[in-house]
């Protein structure tokens, strides 16, 4: 059982954090998703429809591990997605203005964080619910994009390194693909092995008993936040690049694909449970269907229905195996 | 004295409820094994046992919560089966949970009615008759409570009669009660053994299911023990003695429930608070603890005894006042700082502030000392583990492993994780409020030997509590506190009932 926290027993090893129980079905599913796209059709298994996913999957990777931190502190953050369109037209923008890659980034970085540190203070210090707080800024932004941009912040300088951020690649692998790795590396280390990571666990599970033995919970939540922030910037840079533009309207529904996957990735909304590894699955599964569908010449509106039915299943699936364990 | 029950029961009347050989088997645990229980009407049956032996299982067979695997129910004679809890009241079987099965956001009146609201022609609610009924119902409990009150506003005890009231309103024959005293105060507790003897009056066969001897002995007319799921004995009360009831309960005698071996006489002042005042409750509150004692804070309900250890340990804030450890102020409000000088508080609320219901023993063990476990950030698990296994060995801890999730562990065992929590820390002034709330006998006296164990290691220990045998036992100074002061302050030596009492209600 302290496989829902702790995933590998033995540190470090990744064969044990794969083998960890709550993530059995999720790995199940995903086989067999693969193996019957694969019979169906044959260039579902090749090298470069499977860098195709990764690709797809690095951007929503790269917030759902901020995500995951979050909902493991035992809060959420729905204006991800509004943060990512503005995000990506701050970096364009301030890459336009100043001919500068860098100085682009570092303003993403820095808009995305703000934007998750506005979140954590209205959430800690006002004491309101993160799910409204954080819907209240998903409104905000949306709507002060448009006063900030009325259209598209394109491309002026079409600066090499700008366009690599989102279209580059690193021998055979796309540089999002390298930079979710190394976020999600990241992350997973600081859940699992660090007193921050051991201390969002506790202040998820019960935030009462971690003030009372000393902790932060407060400063804690909102550093989670700030983290989901970055996380944010990062990708909002990714998206930027890959569109050649910033787009106002881009990341609409963002937000519910990742909590989708951190969710279906086993992370409980009750806060105190949650692993990057079962994050990493549940993105896995969602991309793996998108791609299903398009390969299989599937009406693409069911991309939104079948991943629906997938997270009722794998929840379903997932509270029977927690049944079997307690016995 | 012989006594057979079923024998004395028929004397009396066909039994009210008659359960035989009940069985229930749950995955991998026998949770009953063919246990009897007969109920006279117009008698109070207490149920007793430590926690796990099967108490809670038999009531919500009773229920109608769960189906029995084997057995036969008599209800006035008649075989039947309680197929849920709507089923079980139709038959007038009332179970009146430790939690309170109430709408909180509704009236007092609509909670007594909930199943099957009166209704006027045309199938509208007829609220006139609600309340009216609702106050009639009160009259013949005796009971003073306003129908159309918020459930939610009213206190537990209160709460606890509108339950019972909806037994009445479902004209039960057998009313049930988990545990109804634990958030009681004495008063309170009076009150309820005032309406007790009403619905016996009324012939209503009561099933008392309680840790607190003290109560058993004075309300019960029967009482049967289980253990381990297996049915121990039923005499009438007056066959037993303390000491026979504890001995049938855990199956050993417990020769001294406060075991003392502290010798040494307490160590200079750890803990000086003066003057302290919060907006809540305490007023102008000032003491001293020291190195080495237990020092027993005493109050009915709402005197304060929280609300101060609350703020000693800079878990609330405060208005004025100061709290010194070993010299050094404590800033207010800020549970880090307070933890770092050494003052850590054992909760009254285990659920709610103190486990981690859903996390492993280890994390719930290691929460407080995590940090010396690190090095640049980074938690060396190996020496956490092993620090952890050491407390779960010295404390007896029963549970699978450290990956047991804390949940599945008994009152007991998460009490003394808790404590651990603390003794890892290493704490100069321990805080324990209530510490052996809905700990059954046999843990209880583990905790008390713990506590004093704290006590000869050099801590000064602060323990609030409601239950006299508790205070006089273990404290070494008693402070009283009524309405948010502290009235008195004594040695142990000096203190009796007596004193404590008038002092708690001055």
């Amino acid at each position: 059982m302290t496989s829902e926290t702790l995933p590998a027993r033995r540190p470090g090893l990744l064969v044990g954090a794969l083998a960890d129980k709550s993530q059995v079905v999720l790995i199940g599913l995903l086989v067999i998703l693969c193996v019957a796209i694969s019979v169906a059709a044959p260039q579902f298994y090749s090298v470069d429809n499977t860098i195709a996913i990764l690709r797809q999957c690095a951007l929503v990777l790269i917030v759902a591990v901020g995500m995951t931190m979050l909902l493991i502190a035992g809060e959420v953050d729905l204006s991800v997605g509004a943060s990512l369109a503005f995000t990506g037209c701050v970096a364009m923008d301030v890459t336009n203005r100043t001919h500068s890659v860098t100085l682009g980034a570092l303003a993403a970085l820095a808009f995305a964080a703000a934007v998750g540190l506005f979140n954590g203070l209205v959430v800690t210090r006002l004491r309101i619910n993160s799910l409204i707080a954080t819907i209240a800024t998903m409104m905000i932004l949306q709507g002060s994009v448009y006063l900030y941009t009325r259209e598209a912040v394109q491309n002026k300088h079409q600066l090499d390194a700008f366009t690599a951020i989102g279209a580059g690649y690193v021998g055979p692998i796309p540089i999002p693909v390298i930079l979710a790795a190394v976020i999600f590396v990241l992350g997973y280390v600081a859940l699992r092995f660090t007193l921050f990571g051991r201390y969002l666990y506790a202040v998820g599970a019960n935030q009462k008993a971690a003030r009372l033995s000393g902790l932060r919970a407060e400063r804690l939540k909102v550093i989670a936040f700030v983290i989901t922030g970055l996380c944010v910037g990062v990708a909002g840079l990714v998206l930027c690049s890959l569109m050649n533009a910033g787009q106002p309207t881009a990341g609409r529904g963002f937000e519910l694909t990742v909590i989708a996957a951190v969710i279906l990735g086993g992370t409980s909304l009750a806060g105190g449970r949650g692993t990057l590894v079962g994050t990493l699955l549940g993105v896995l599964l969602l991309k793996v269907i998108d791609n299903g569908i398009i390969i299989l010449r599937w009406n693409q509106d069911l991309q939104m229905v079948v991943p629906g039915i997938v997270i009722v299943l794998a929840t379903w699936l997932d509270i029977i195996r927690r049944k079997a364990d307690a016995r | 004295m012989r006594a057979d029950p079923l024998e004395t029961a028929k004397e009396a009347a066909v039994p009210a409820l008659e359960m035989r050989g009940i069985g229930k088997r749950f995955p991998g645990v026998i949770a009953l094994d063919g246990v009897d229980l007969a109920l006279a009407p117009g008698k109070v049956h207490a149920l007793m046992g430590e926690n796990g032996a099967g108490k809670s299982t038999l009531i919500k067979i009773l229920a109608g919560v769960y189906g029995k695997d084997t057995g036969t129910i008599r209800v006035g004679g008649r075989e039947t089966e309680f197929r849920s809890p709507r089923d079980a009241l139709r038959q007038g079987i009332k179970v009146v949970f430790q939690e309170i099965a109430l709408i909180s956001e509704f009236t007092v009146a609509e909670n007594i009615f909930l199943e099957e609201y009166p209704r006027i022609a045309g199938g509208s609610i007829d609220w006139k008759r609600i309340r009216a009924e609702a106050a009639a119902l009160f009259q013949r409990i005796g009971f003073d409570v306003d129908p159309a009150a918020k459930t939610g506003d009213l206190p537990v005890s209160q709460q606890q009669m509108v339950e019972i009231a909806r037994a009445l309103a479902h004209e039960a024959r057998i009313v049930v009660m988990d545990e109804p005293t634990s958030s009681l105060t004495p008063k309170e507790v009076e009150l309820l053994f005032v309406v007790i003897r009403r619905l016996t009056a009324l012939g209503i066969a009561v099933v008392y299911v309680s840790h607190k001897l003290d109560e058993v002995f004075e309300i019960a007319d029967e009482v049967t023990v289980l253990r381990d799921g297996r049915h121990i004995s039923t005499k009438p009360i007056g066959a037993h003695t303390h000491d026979s009831l504890i001995h049938d309960m855990i199956g050993r005698r417990i020769d001294n429930l406060f075991p003392r071996v502290r010798r040494h006489s307490p160590g200079k002042a750890v803990l000086t608070v003066e003057n302290l005042s919060t907006d809540a409750k305490l007023k102008g509150v000032s003491f001293e603890a020291r190195a080495g004692e237990v020092l027993g804070f005493f109050g009915l309900m709402g005197a304060g005894r929280t609300e101060l250890a609350k703020a000693i340990v800079g878990y609330d804030p405060i208005r004025s006042g100061t709290i010194r450890i070993d010299g050094t102020p404590l800033v207010p409000h800020d549970t880090r700082r307070a933890v770092g000088l050494g003052i850590g508080l054992l909760t009254e609320d285990r659920k709610t502030e103190g486990l981690m219901l859903e996390l492993p023993v280890l994390q719930n063990m290691s929460l407080a000392s995590l940090s010396a476990f690190a090095k640049a950030g980074f938690v060396d698990e190996g020496r956490e583990r092993s620090a952890v296994q050491s407390f779960v060995d010295r404390f007896r801890v029963k549970t699978p492993g450290l990956g047991q999730a804390i949940k599945n562990l008994s009152g007991g065992n998460q009490q003394k994780v808790l404590l651990a929590r603390w003794l890892m820390r290493g704490l100069k002034v321990i805080v324990v409020d209530e510490p052996t709330r809905g700990i059954d006998v046999g843990a209880k006296s583990e905790i008390f030997a713990l506590i004093d164990q704290l006590a000869g290691e050099g801590l000064a220990v602060i323990m609030m509590t409601s239950e006299m045998p508790e205070l006089l036992g273990l404290s070494d100074r008693i402070a009283v506190m009524a309405e948010g002061r502290i009235t008195a302050v004594m040695p142990r030596d000096a203190a009796t009932q007596e004193i404590i009492l008038n002092a708690a209600i001055a």
